[in-house]
């Protein structure tokens, strides 16, 4: 185990106890509205220690952390129960970009926050009509008076209800089209043309949100790059979560297959011998889903650029639906009754699971993706119907 | 070169690739094999022992083999799969090899270790152990082997005995299969004097374990191979098959059904290529899941395959066929995915029904 791997070891042991006991193994997907308010004080504990942004570069107060040890403090994270992390976005995605493109003023301004774990990030991406077909965007940025204006619809914005800035690709060139005349900004929420709705899920929570627009603004020193390169920082960003915390994520889910094991046990459908065989696949799908992960990320440190990793996102939903599948079926008659008139954890992962392979880019678009940039396929035909040659 | 192979590794793949896609010459290789009757073709298996040294692959330096480990079984796995290339690399390079190094005795080790890496002899190994009778059912390679391995259990230790084909009593009937290109045997030792057994070690019970676990890598090694050159055939088709005034491999349908196989394979290729590296306390399990899910993934991938090249894909001028009839074959070694997986929620249970 390295060094730091065990200093985050013994410090999860003595700080993850007390008030934010009941926090664990909470927050995870289909659970992010659980205790907003504790969350956000777990993370300043968290930043106070230096734990937020330990794969940064030192000279922005990260650690230089390599990514085995990014790894290492993921599972350690993991295996204590830490809820989800509510800062994730700005730590392990903004933070990159704003490393990589920002302007001076922009890393200090910006950086301590999220490495305090005091500010917190959601990102603007998705809208009603830009989902699938994510350069569609309508929202509009215009430059007035040194600062930038904003109209429009963000939607599927994760926990934005807990966020000080949100992230927003906007449209700043007039009559641009697709990924052209984009803008990068980064905007405050707190602000009287910004309003923030709630969209409750099948599951009954609500982690996604809708955020309107309407003469918002930011001033023009909160842009990263230029007019017409937000399509590429809005990509470059997507790029900097380079798998380290799939791992983390997968112990949330041994944790899960783990309790359908022990439900299995305690009602007797461990002796149904399909549920059997569905289990014992259920388990080789989560070794294997790691071992893909090892591979890739073995890979990237090395600095090879591998295909696998193309599906990892298709693989882990499709594996996480069907344990939510597999959960109802080994609750049996007891599936369909709620106690205490509220869904349990594995009614919740049943429902919030249908989503795991919608949001972050659907199953279909996945296909899209390694078919066409894996395996080299022809691209789709965009707008005018003609088929581009792979 | 990628993880988790080294630059030896690497090059092994590349000469056997060549040489064996040479030999495979799209589909013609197989075909020959099928044609003259017999079950694997001695010129090949002599040039690739001799002149490329891999029958012994895995076979120490000291005794002339190539000295490496499990990856370099995996490697040599996968380009016989892409190829089905019908030598008894998997019987003879792997599991007799293993047994052969770890309880024989010097002499013995010696000489057949040899002979092997040299391409000289083949062999085969019968789980004697397992049961009451004196005879294995459907055992791979066993009509081309020039002598047979047998287990038997002795007063809870096993026992291993070579057994030289051509021995009064022992009997090897070669069945018809419907793969061409692997053969399958009944092997009865029942009338064989007990004299002629030769002994050459004895191991504890779990010593086969570690045995099972290496077969079963590298038959999955051979699913991913295998799995891979239908997907290439296959991204080949369709992007010359022209319908509807494009090539097929614009369409959605098409392409999304070739992700599918993708995930299949990259995921199966995980779970060998982690089975092969694994530490001892994780091969048993790492093992079993990597041979039950490989092949599961090619025999699927095959079949998506065929589909997927129309017409032609069922027919028997076509490959295709070989490469689907390999990987139901391998369904059927060393036990069913469906017993497989029956062991893994055995274990995860931690019961027996």
């Amino acid at each position: 185990m390295s060094d730091l791997r065990n200093k985050f070891s013994k410090w999860m042991e003595n700080n993850f106890c007390g008030e934010y006991e009941c926090l664990r193994g909470r927050a995870t997907p289909g659970d992010e509205d659980a205790f907003p308010g504790l969350r956000l004080k777990w993370e300043r504990e968290m930043g106070a220690a230096g734990w937020i942004g330990i794969g940064w570069p030192t000279e922005f107060g990260g650690k230089g952390a390599t990514l085995d040890e990014i790894v290492g403090f993921n599972e350690e994270y993991a295996s204590h129960g830490g809820p989800g992390r509510a800062g994730h976005i700005g730590e392990t995605l903004l933070a990159p970009t704003i490393i990589a493109f920002g302007t001076d003023q922009q890393k200090a301004r910006y950086l301590p926050g999220i490495k305090a774990g005091k500010e917190f990030w959601c990102q603007g991406y998705s809208e009603p009509n830009a989902g699938s077909d994510l350069s569609n965007i309508k929202t509009k940025a215009s430059l007035e008076n040194n600062q930038w204006v904003i109209n429009g619809q963000k939607i599927w914005t994760s926990l934005a209800m807990d966020s000080d800035y949100i992230f927003v690709v906007a449209r700043a060139a007039e009559g641009s089209k697709g990924r052209q005349g984009l803008v990068f900004l980064l905007v405050k929420l707190d602000q009287p043309g910004i309003e923030i709705r709630p969209i409750k899920q099948m599951s009954g929570t609500a982690e996604f949100n809708e955020v309107f627009f309407d003469g918002a603004v930011c001033s023009n020193e909160d842009i990263i790059g230029g007019v017409g390169d937000g399509w590429k920082i809005a990509m470059a960003l997507l790029g900097f979560e380079r798998g380290a915390s799939t791992l983390g994520q997968q112990m949330t889910f041994a944790d899960e297959f783990r309790q359908i094991v022990d439900l299995a046990k305690a009602n007797g459908s461990a002796k149904n011998p399909l549920i059997r065989q569905r289990i014992a696949k259920s388990y080789a799908g989560l070794k294997i889903m790691r071992f893909t992960a090892l591979r890739t990320l073995e890979a990237a440190e090395k600095g090879d650029t591998t295909k696998e990793g193309y599906i990892s996102k298709i693989f882990w939903s499709s594996w996480h639906r069907e344990l939510g599948e597999l959960a109802m079926d080994v609750m049996g008659k007891e599936a369909e009754i709620l106690k205490n008139g509220e869904y349990n954890k594995l009614q919740k992962l049943f429902l919030f699971s249908r989503s795991d392979t919608i949001y972050g880019g659907t199953n279909q678009i996945q296909r899209n993706i390694i078919a066409e940039r894996a395996l080299g396929m022809p691209k789709e035909p965009r707008g005018g119907g003609t088929v581009m040659k792979g | 070169m990628a993880y988790p192979f080294s630059s030896d590794h690497e090059m092994i793949r590349e000469v056997l690739s060549d040489f064996l896609q040479n030999w495979y010459e799209n589909g013609k290789g197989p075909e020959r094999i099928y044609q003259s009757g017999k079950s694997f073709d001695e010129n090949i298996w002599s040039r690739f022992a001799e002149d490329l040294g891999m029958a012994g692959v895995a076979i120490s330096e000291d005794f002339g083999g190539g000295g490496l480990d499990d990856l370099g079984r995996v490697v040599v796995m996968e380009e016989l799969g892409a190829s089905l290339c019908a030598i008894p690399f998997l019987t003879t390079g792997g599991v007799v090899v293993d047994i052969i190094s770890k309880i024989a005795k010097n002499q013995f080790k010696e000489e057949y270790l040899q002979k092997i890496a040299k391409g000289k002899i083949k062999g085969i190994f019968c789980p004697g152990h397992l049961s009451e009778e004196k005879k294995c059912i459907n055992s791979a390679n066993a009509d081309t082997a020039d002598f047979i391995l047998i287990s038997r259990l002795k007063n809870k230790i096993i026992e291993v005995v070579c057994l030289k084909v051509g021995t009064p009593g022992l009997e090897i009937n070669s069945k018809k299969t419907i793969d061409p290109t692997r053969s399958f045997s009944d092997v009865d030792w029942s009338q064989v004097s007990d004299r002629d057994f030769l002994p050459i070690g004895t191991a504890e019970i779990n010593f086969f374990t570690d045995i099972i676990s290496q077969s079963q890598i590298s038959l999955a090694a051979e699913c991913v191979g295998g799995a891979q050159k239908c997907l290439d055939m296959t991204l080949e088709y369709t992007s010359q098959r022209v319908q509807f005034g494009r090539p097929i491999a614009s369409f959605q349908a098409i392409k999304h059904r070739c992700a599918d196989m993708f995930i299949l394979i990259e995921t199966a290729r995980s779970a060998v290529y982690a089975a092969a590296v694994a530490t001892k306390d994780k091969k048993t399990e790492s093992s079993l899941i990597a041979k039950a899910y490989a092949t599961e993934a090619f025999f699927k991938v095959a079949g998506d395959a065929i589909q997927l090249h129309g017409g032609i894909g069922f027919t028997w001028e076509y490959p295709l066929h070989l490469f689907f009839k390999r990987s139901r074959a391998n369904r059927s070694m060393f036990g069913m995915p469906s017993e497989d997986y029956k062991l893994l929620a055995d274990n995860i249970f931690g019961d027996k029904p």
